[in-house]
């Protein structure tokens, strides 16, 4: 029985993991591990004995995978980490995401480059997917300031959804054998072409399981003010998609920004999203005042969660992969900034507290109940 | 051309982890791109953590023969002589 609330915090220096019991009084830190490097990416894997991953991003020796066994009390390097083929000329730049797949075993892996890996055997050995690692598109996408890096994979039976900065959405419909670029309606402020085929900066996908058809996206907005070529852009920072990702709309009108990083969908409301809008110049919350916007009628109106964060003179930034939300009845969110707090928002946002007040700085929060 | 001259190779405490602890490892090579690729077949984990996939060696580590960093040598193609040490280091770095 479900009965532990856990954490994985992906850090500046190295991967920390929180627990509790389900009324979450009082988490207990453990870490950090993976020697101090960026952790980019987590996975609290529930299938099965529960096992934790995180990304290790070493500058030095290049890039590892940790698992964990024992739920954070100690990690170990994997067999191998992904890696691409000899004479593929890319090399590998960091790990960006780890998902579950099918079984109980397999693993994805998003990277930069932009590149899919997948292992059959719980990380000890992974192969490049070419479906998309040698699309067409690869070669022509543009690293955004984060790098080239794929950033989400979701996954619905034989679709597969990949988010890619800067190379947009891309749908597969065959398991991940073939992959198309699927953008009508997602815009991009950076190039003379307001919607271009592909090379938008997506900055994250989400989705319900209940509505599988039904995806969020928070795309690199910011551009309402642009005079360039192909006049301003309003409002193309926040969308929704009603068909599986073939199209997309704005959603962000009502919304301070339509900047920002992470976006969630609550886990039983599949009508209930969440998104962080931020100033694009500065990166942090309009006014140094921070909030989380939530959205119960999937984006037509947005509401202001912001009860115990801090009112001003804060500017910090939550990162695509900093903010998570648990499964429990009355759901609570997380989300980790770039000076290393770690807030959780009770009753689905509604009430904030600061768990930990001094971790390095904060790139990415996953929560799951064990 | 006689024997490849056999020299020692040091390696940094993080990394001995990939070749069951040992702190230097005996070579054969004449350079030390040939070092380098003696590792990738004996030693992949440990070459994976000194080069990349496309052979570079990786940005943040230098590689010294005896006092001098390759870098104001000849680069990997640094011919090695008998006796010679080949040290790997992390770049140092702050932060």
């Amino acid at each position: 029985m479900a009965d532990r609330v856990v954490l994985t915090i992906g850090t500046r220096k190295g991967v920390f993991v929180a627990d509790a019991a389900k009324p979450r009084r009082s988490f207990a830190l453990r870490g950090p591990f993976g020697s101090g490097v960026p952790v980019y990416s987590t996975l609290i894997d529930t299938r099965g004995t529960p096992r934790l991953y995180a990304s290790s991003c070493n500058p030095f020796f290049g890039m590892k995978v940790l698992r964990s066994k024992d739920m954070g009390k100690s990690f170990q390097e994997t067999r191998s980490a992904p890696a691409f083929p000899k004479g593929d000329g890319r090399a590998l730049a960091n790990i960006w995401s780890l998902e579950a797949g099918g079984g109980k075993k397999e693993l994805w892996c998003g990277v930069e480059p932009a590149s899919l890996f997948r292992s059959r055997d719980g990380g000890d050995s992974w192969e490049m997917v070419p479906g998309i690692s040698n699309h067409e598109h690869a070669r022509k996408w543009q690293p955004g300031a984060g790098g080239l890096c794929m950033h989400t994979i979701i996954r619905d039976g034989h679709r597969v959804h990949l988010g890619i900065s800067t190379g947009g959405h891309y749908l597969s419909e065959d398991g991940g054998e073939t992959f198309r670029a699927s953008n009508q309606g997602v815009g991009a402020g950076f190039a003379p072409d307001p919607y271009p085929e592909f090379g938008q900066c997506v900055h994250k996908i989400a989705r319900h399981n209940d509505a599988p058809g039904r995806l969020y996206m928070q795309n690199h907005g910011g551009w309402a003010d642009w005079t360039g070529p192909g006049g301003p852009r309003p409002d193309i920072g926040v969308l929704r998609s009603d068909d599986y990702g073939r199209t997309w709309r704005s959603i962000a009108k009502g919304l301070p920004s339509d900047f920002g990083f992470p976006i969630l969908v609550h886990p039983h409301d599949a009508d209930t999203v969440y998104v962080v809008p931020l100033d694009p110049a500065t990166r942090s919350c309009p006014g140094g005042a921070p909030a989380v916007w939530r959205s119960e009628n999937s984006g037509d109106s947005w509401s202001r969660l912001a009860r115990g964060l801090p009112k001003k003179e804060t500017y910090f930034t939550i990162l695509r992969d900093a903010m998570d939300i648990d499964r429990l009845a009355a759901p609570a969110l997380y989300f980790g900034t770039t000076t290393g707090q770690l807030w959780m928002g009770r009753e689905g946002g509604e009430q904030w507290e600061c768990l930990f007040d001094a971790l390095p700085p904060i790139h990415n929060v996953k929560v799951a109940v064990v | 051309m006689g024997p490849a001259p056999t020299i020692t190779l040091h390696v940094p405490g993080a990394l001995r982890t990939y070749c069951a602890g040992a702190a230097e490892l005996s070579i054969s090579a004449r350079t030390v791109r040939a070092a380098l690729e003696d590792l990738e077949r004996s030693q992949i984990a440990l070459y994976r953590s000194i080069c990349d996939e496309t052979g570079a060696l990786r940005r943040h580590l230098n590689v010294f023969v005896n006092s001098d960093n390759v870098r104001d040598l000849d680069g990997i193609d640094t011919t090695l002589t008998t006796g010679d040490v080949v040290t790997i280091l992390p770049a140092v770095s702050g932060g």
